[in-house]
């Protein structure tokens, strides 16, 4: 032991060779030895949810610098990281992501591009909106412009995921979520669309609510066109639902006696409160005209043709503010078709029964109101008197058997004075008219089958 | 520690002859001594540079530099014992009796 130590005394001169070693060693090895470290860190922080991750290595020691999203996931990925072998320490530089207050994100598009943008919680929920705008609109351009920030409400994801399902019934617009408030803003791309969006609202998580709604629809369109030429009624546009879709032609076709009714009407959620309450009233105004056009968009309704005589132009415009909803805007640009040529009286009387061949004047059942329904037919009526001046007309009332004779030739007499009323509030002279009664004594067909009974009950006009 | 000699036992290993090497020349060779009065000091340098590399103070690169000079000098060391040691041997056994 003791020649060891002696001899220790003279090992100083390899000290020079070995510092050269060490200094060739430490020149070879240091990047090698940070890129592994440095490497092994990263892998080491591979399954820890952190954004903005760097991680260096300056010889043994990581720079580390990360923000994460939980006190906890910033601590394990610190253990982690040092806890790899070689490692010697950590500077830490890492930290929470921000808290947002309010946490908002939204949705905006703008007919072929949407972009998402605000705060997201996790960079894996930041993916999987992508991937549902993804899929919601597919062929358009999705640009990621989210954050990430702490702070989100519970359920934040599904609720963003229900916003983008609707941002895809746009045309252009915007959803966003505030905390826990969603607004909406924007067009819908079709008729119904701000009501399917309403009603997905519906299925939004627990603890949301809807701030704002401002999603517009396309115009609701109904239209209708009276074609004198063809003799058509041209429908088109949107009807709510099968159930109106059938009052409307049903009604069609009993204003329009004469008329071929071409529905091209199609069916959509959407329509304006009140919708079949002035469309009904504003094909009884078109019924009126000879030519003419009706459009009905949203809540306003706009009529224009002409009405066969200036009595029918003048009666139009009074009864417009009555007969629609309030609410409702109604324009009618109403002008007067000119007179036809006077006739002589046969041809009067054929002109008279062309027009009832059709269809016959309707009247509320068992009174002498006339319905609303023949007024069409009424003004051509009076378009037929009005060309035959110098005759005399008389106007027959017939009903069926169904009842008492004297009740029937009572409701007989006031139906045909009720028609003479008809005719002398359209301006024609009441002497040249006369109303008769004829009660069941005078029928057409057999009283013994609906069919023949519904002949029987009748306005005649004779004219002398 | 595992992972420095992991990663440097080449150069452990060229430290640890290099000491046999020094071990062996020692014991015959005519060169002088270290004087007596380098040891303290030297002594004192050895634990200051130990102390610094156990505690850490240095920062990056130089403290990994001070910790592979630190790790290189003990296989010089058990390298130098060794040879030394067995030359000790070799030259009691060899040299001529009486």
């Amino acid at each position: 032991m003791r020649g060891l130590f002696r001899w220790s005394g003279k090992w100083w001169p390899g000290v020079v060779p070995l510092v050269l070693f060490w200094a060739v060693a430490a020149w070879n090895n240091t990047a090698a030895v940070e890129a592994d470290l440095a490497g092994k860190a990263t892998a080491a922080v591979k399954d820890v949810v952190l954004d903005k991750v760097r991680i260096a290595a300056d010889g043994r020691d990581i720079d580390f610098e990360a923000e994460a999203f939980s006190e906890e996931g910033r601590h394990g990925a610190l253990i982690a990281v040092g806890a790899v072998p070689g490692v010697r320490l950590v500077d830490d530089d890492s930290r929470l992501v921000p808290e947002a207050k309010p946490f908002v994100w939204s949705a905006e598009r703008e007919v072929a591009k949407i972009t998402l943008s605000g705060n997201a919680p996790l960079p894996v929920v930041k993916g999987k909106l992508m991937d549902v705008a993804r899929d919601q609109v597919k062929g358009i351009e999705i640009v990621d412009q989210m954050g990430l920030a702490r702070g989100a409400p519970t359920n934040f994801e599904d609720a963003a995921a229900l916003l983008i399902g609707q941002i895809s019934k746009l045309k252009d617009g915007k959803v966003a979520i505030s905390d826990s408030t969603v607004s909406l803003s924007g067009m819908a791309r079709e008729l119904g669309g701000r009501e399917a969006i309403a009603t997905a609202l519906k299925g939004l998580p627990q603890g949301f609510s809807v701030a704002a709604n401002d999603v517009r629809a396309p115009p609701y369109i109904f239209q209708a066109n009276k074609d004198p030429v063809a003799v058509t009624l041209t429908l088109s546009g949107y009807v709510p639902d099968d159930n109106i879709h059938a009052i409307v032609l049903g009604s069609s076709s009993r204003k329009f006696f004469s008329e071929k009714v071409v529905d091209n009407l199609k069916t959509s959620v959407g329509a304006p409160p009140g919708f079949v309450n002035a469309v009904i009233p504003a094909l009884g105004v078109l019924s009126r005209l000879s030519t003419g056009t009706l459009v009905v968009t949203d809540r306003e309704v706009k009529i224009s043709g002409d009405a066969l005589y200036e009595a029918a132009a003048a009666q139009i415009r009074a009864a417009l503010p009555k007969d629609f909803p309030r609410e409702w805007q109604v324009t009618a640009d109403i002008s007067v078709k000119p007179a036809s040529a006077p006739v002589d009286a046969s041809v009067c009387q054929q002109l008279f029964s062309d027009l009832l061949s059709k269809t016959k004047i309707r009247f509320l059942t068992g009174r002498a109101t006339l319905d609303s329904d023949s007024t069409g037919l009424l003004d051509h009526l009076v378009e037929t008197a009005l060309r035959c001046p110098n005759a005399a007309i008389e106007i027959a009332g017939h009903t069926d058997s169904e009842g008492e004779d004297a009740a029937n030739q009572t409701l007989s007499e006031r139906r045909a004075q009720a028609v003479l009323d008809y005719f002398v509030k359209a301006g024609l002279p009441a002497d040249r008219f006369t109303a008769v009664g004829y009660g069941s004594t005078k029928p057409v067909a057999s009283n013994d089958t609906d069919d023949g009974k519904a002949q029987n009950r009748r306005i005649e006009f004779l004219v002398r | 520690m595992a992972y420095m000699i992991a990663f440097h036992w080449g150069w452990l290993l060229a430290s640890l002859v290099l000491g046999f090497c020094m071990g062996w020349v020692a014991v015959v060779t005519h060169a002088r001594a270290l004087p007596k009065r380098w040891m303290i000091p030297l002594a004192v340098l050895a634990a200051v540079l130990v102390t610094v590399a156990l505690t850490q103070v240095v920062p990056g690169r130089f403290g990994y530099w001070l910790d592979l000079l630190l790790l290189m000098f003990v296989p010089y060391l058990i390298g130098c014992a060794i040879g030394s040691q067995l030359r000790g041997w070799v030259v009691m056994r060899t040299a001529p009796r009486g």
